[in-house]
């Protein structure tokens, strides 16, 4: 599926930022020197580079199985290939040869679609990162993909492992559906780290978000059963945390430019009522109504910090 | 020397039981969801208890009206229902550990056999436990507890009578001090556990809730799946119909039918299927139903006869195969399922009989689909033009089937083979391409062609050669 460039995706722009924001909330407590990043960057490598402006005593490696898609890489590497390996592979191929002697980890499984072969390899990595790895895993979550009553059947034929209940069918709403995708993941991290094993998969944050297609997004810690408060606490300050499965956090940042930003800028942070102290302060409506208005203005309340900047820039 | 024996130096050796045997030993033998459906059995076999004192009631199904709910937390587990409860004349059963050799028969169709289903489910969950009953003017409490479990000279268990009657006549388990791996299943993996718990009910009752029954886990009900087979019914023809056989033997019923459930997979399925289990498989097979429950779901190995005698292992282009066969006798001993009721017995003589017939219908079904998959869409006109029909359903329609005496195997009965399509030969003048390419590259040509990502690649691959062929020309 061909994506649309990453400065038209401003959602997604903003959940790569919480990546690199839950990566601080646990920096405290570990020594990052001891990590290697694992993605799936596309063309652009645009994680690696956070990555790497970040965090750069974090090894990094990169999977990617298409030959084009490679060959763009390479030119678009951000750093040396000392710290960036770029590996032309499959994920699945990736993931046979993968044990915890290569360390902690930090993994993005950043998939374009649904399937049950990307929560089959969630399941497998779960079982094989060390103590102490993070997973972000981001799936398709797109109701009009099941409209046609075939399709249904397929989700719930193709699904059937992982899902709360088998009659369950996918549902018309986003959110539902978001909802639904993290409870698949649920059923699937408690699968495959029952309560019978050592360690435990604890998520500590999921949105999902719609730059075009939807998508559903989960970051989670592998830790020992024993370790779970101190992960929940490593977390508990943090803004955007949902440490016990609740409702996905929505993504949805309005358009604004930067004048605009700058002037709503000087009234943030607030605590609550944000979107209407917002709206005030714009004064005109940038949706239809005041109600979506106000609703896109918290949206930049709460994920202003993640926000990038897209500049017009003369090369 | 004396001619008198010489004093037995020996005493009788106590052979009587230990509670550990039971308290610690059997529950091993047994999976936490195994023993939660060996509770849902007890549910069943009131109702047809009930059903035999009372009757039908006008109940347009045979389990109509009955209820079971399930719940579980991290510190109980609770299963209640209005099946008419336990008699008290059937107390020595219902609550000693095994089965007396003397014990009058239970009602017909029942599953019960060893006596030992309820407590080695309470055993295997919890220390302390209370079960509360209803039938009729009976109306009592049992109750075990932790002094109980661990005192080897205590083998009778206190009854009081109800506090209060119940609205309906059935019995309420509470389960209660649980082990600390079945309390982390209820908390920890409550969800996960939750899902493989009604997907099992969902199997393995496939039957009973189709019938009537009403299954309720953590307040949400259980939906059964049953499998359909396609079948033609218009009989002038030849069609996609079951392969069909019944018999009776020492006191067991035997119904068997296997066929199509839908279209056989085309060849991009089966390669989506092995490349990215994006088909699942969970529907072909073979299911095995005693009384009604299913003791093997779906299975597709040896146990039913794939791979073995003719008949080749299973394998995806198989994915449209489904078989159920039924045994029902009134006493359940006489049915071959393995003391847990959650398998099949392989060495029963009935069922290595039964087999053979199964091994049968496979071989006329995977034929059909290997001489056909290479036209899976003409074959799918063969399928669709059948209805797809519930096993009850079925046996209905296999009324005005043709069937023939089959005196001289084992067991004897009748028996229904259809008579399915076979393929044309391929003409003389036609070759058949066939290519493989990358997932998104046939996914960008397919946009290119059709401004569909999703276009079925067999389609992407003949329009490309259609359009090669007409630059040829």
């Amino acid at each position: 599926m061909r994506q649309p460039p990453y400065q038209l995706r401003p959602n997604k722009a903003v959940d790569r930022l919480t990546l690199i924001d839950a990566i601080r909330q646990f920096r405290d407590a570990h020594d990052l020197r001891e990590y290697t990043y694992y993605g799936m960057g596309g063309p652009w490598l645009e994680d690696f580079r956070l990555i790497y402006d970040f965090y750069p005593e974090i090894r990094m490696v990169s999977i990617e199985s298409d030959e084009n898609v490679y060959r763009r890489q390479q030119f678009h590497i951000p750093c040396h290939r000392v710290r960036l390996d770029l590996k032309r592979t499959e994920f699945n191929s990736f993931l046979a040869s993968f044990g915890p002697e290569a360390g902690k980890s930090i993994f993005w499984l950043d998939y374009l679609w649904l399937r049950y072969a990307h929560i089959d390899e969630f399941m497998t990595l779960l079982g094989k990162v060390p103590a102490d790895s993070m997973i972000k895993i981001s799936l398709r979550c797109e109701p009009k993909d099941y409209l046609e009553d075939k399709k249904r059947k397929e989700f719930q034929r193709e699904f059937e492992d992982v899902l709360p209940h088998p009659s369950v069918e996918p549902p018309v709403s986003f959110a539902d559906l978001a909802k639904l995708v993290q409870e698949m993941i649920q059923i699937a991290a408690q699968k495959a780290l029952s309560s019978a094993m050592p360690f435990k998969f604890v998520p500590v944050s999921s949105f999902c978000y719609a730059d075009g297609a939807g998508m559903f997004t989960l970051t989670g810690i592998v830790c020992r059963r024993t370790d779970e408060s101190k992960v929940k606490s490593a977390f508990r300050s943090w803004d955007l945390r949902n440490l016990s499965w609740g409702t996905p956090r929505l993504i949805d940042v309005p358009t604004l430019s930067t004048k605009e930003r700058l002037h709503l800028q000087r009234q943030l942070p607030r605590g609550n009522n944000a979107g209407r102290t917002l709206l005030h302060a714009l004064g005109y409506l940038i949706e239809d109504d005041r109600p979506q208005t106000e609703a896109r203005l918290q949206q930049y309340a709460d994920f202003h910090h993640y926000f990038p900047y897209f500049m017009k820039a003369i090369p | 020397m004396s001619k008198d024996k010489p004093a037995n130096p020996y005493q009788s050796v106590d052979a009587t039981p230990v509670k550990s045997f039971f308290v610690h030993m059997l529950t091993r033998d047994i999976r936490l969801e195994d023993a939660i459906l060996d509770l849902l059995d007890n549910c069943v076999d009131g109702i047809l208890r009930a059903k035999l004192t009372a009757g039908t009631n006008g109940k347009k199904a045979p389990y109509d009206g009955y209820r079971a709910e399930i719940e579980f937390r991290n510190d109980s587990f609770t299963i209640s229902d209005n099946c008419g409860g336990i008699p008290w004349d059937l107390h020595d059963y219902a609550f000693r550990m095994g089965r007396m050799f003397d014990r009058p028969s239970d009602a017909p169709g029942t599953v019960g056999v060893y006596g030992i289903g309820m407590k080695r489910a309470i055993f295997k969950m919890g220390k302390r436990c209370l079960i509360s009953t209803q039938n009729n003017k009976d109306a009592y409490d049992v109750e075990i507890d932790p002094d109980w479990t661990n005192d080897e000279s205590k083998w009778r268990i206190p009854v009081h009578p109800a506090k209060k009657r119940l609205t309906e006549d059935g019995t309420t388990v509470v389960i209660g001090d649980l082990y600390p791996g079945v309390a982390s299943r209820f908390s920890e993996d409550a969800k996960a556990f939750e899902s493989e718990l009604e997907r099992m009910v969902a199997t393995q009752y496939v039957l009973i809730i189709d019938k009537g029954f009403r299954v309720k886990i953590n307040e949400h009900g259980v939906r059964a799946r049953p499998t359909r087979l396609i079948f033609n019914e218009n009989l002038g023809m030849n069609g996609i119909r079951p392969y069909i056989f019944k018999a009776r033997s020492d006191g067991v019923d035997v119904f068997l039918a296997i066929g199509f459930t839908r279209p056989i997979p085309s060849q991009d399925e089966i390669s989506q299927e092995q490349e990215e289990k994006k088909y699942s498989s969970l529907d072909a097979g073979w299911t095995v139903v005693c009384n009604d429950r299913a003791v093997l779901y779906c299975d597709r190995t040896e146990l039913t006869g794939w791979g073995e005698a003719g008949v080749p292992r299973y394998h995806t282009q198989f994915i449209a195969i489904s078989g159920i066969v039924e045994f029902r006798a009134d006493d359940p001993a006489k049915l071959p399922t393995t003391t847990t009721k959650r398998g099949i017995d392989a060495s029963s003589a009935l069922y290595l009989q039964v087999k053979n017939r199964m091994r049968e219908g496979m071989r006329m079904f995977t034929n059909y689909t290997n001489q056909w998959k290479t036209h899976p869409e003409e074959s799918r006109k063969h399928i669709e033009a059948g209805e797809p029909l519930s096993f009850e359903d079925i046996k209905k329609a296999s009324a005005g089937l043709a069937f023939t005496a089959t005196r001289a195997s084992v067991p004897s009965g009748e028996l229904y083979k259809p008579e399915l399509p076979a393929p044309r030969k391929l003409k003389p003048n036609m070759r058949r391409i066939a290519y493989i390419k990358r997932a998104s590259e046939v996914e960008k040509v397919g946009e290119y062609l059709f401004d569909d990502a999703g276009t079925d690649p067999s389609t992407v691959g003949e329009r490309c050669f259609d359009l090669i062929l007409k630059d040829a020309k």
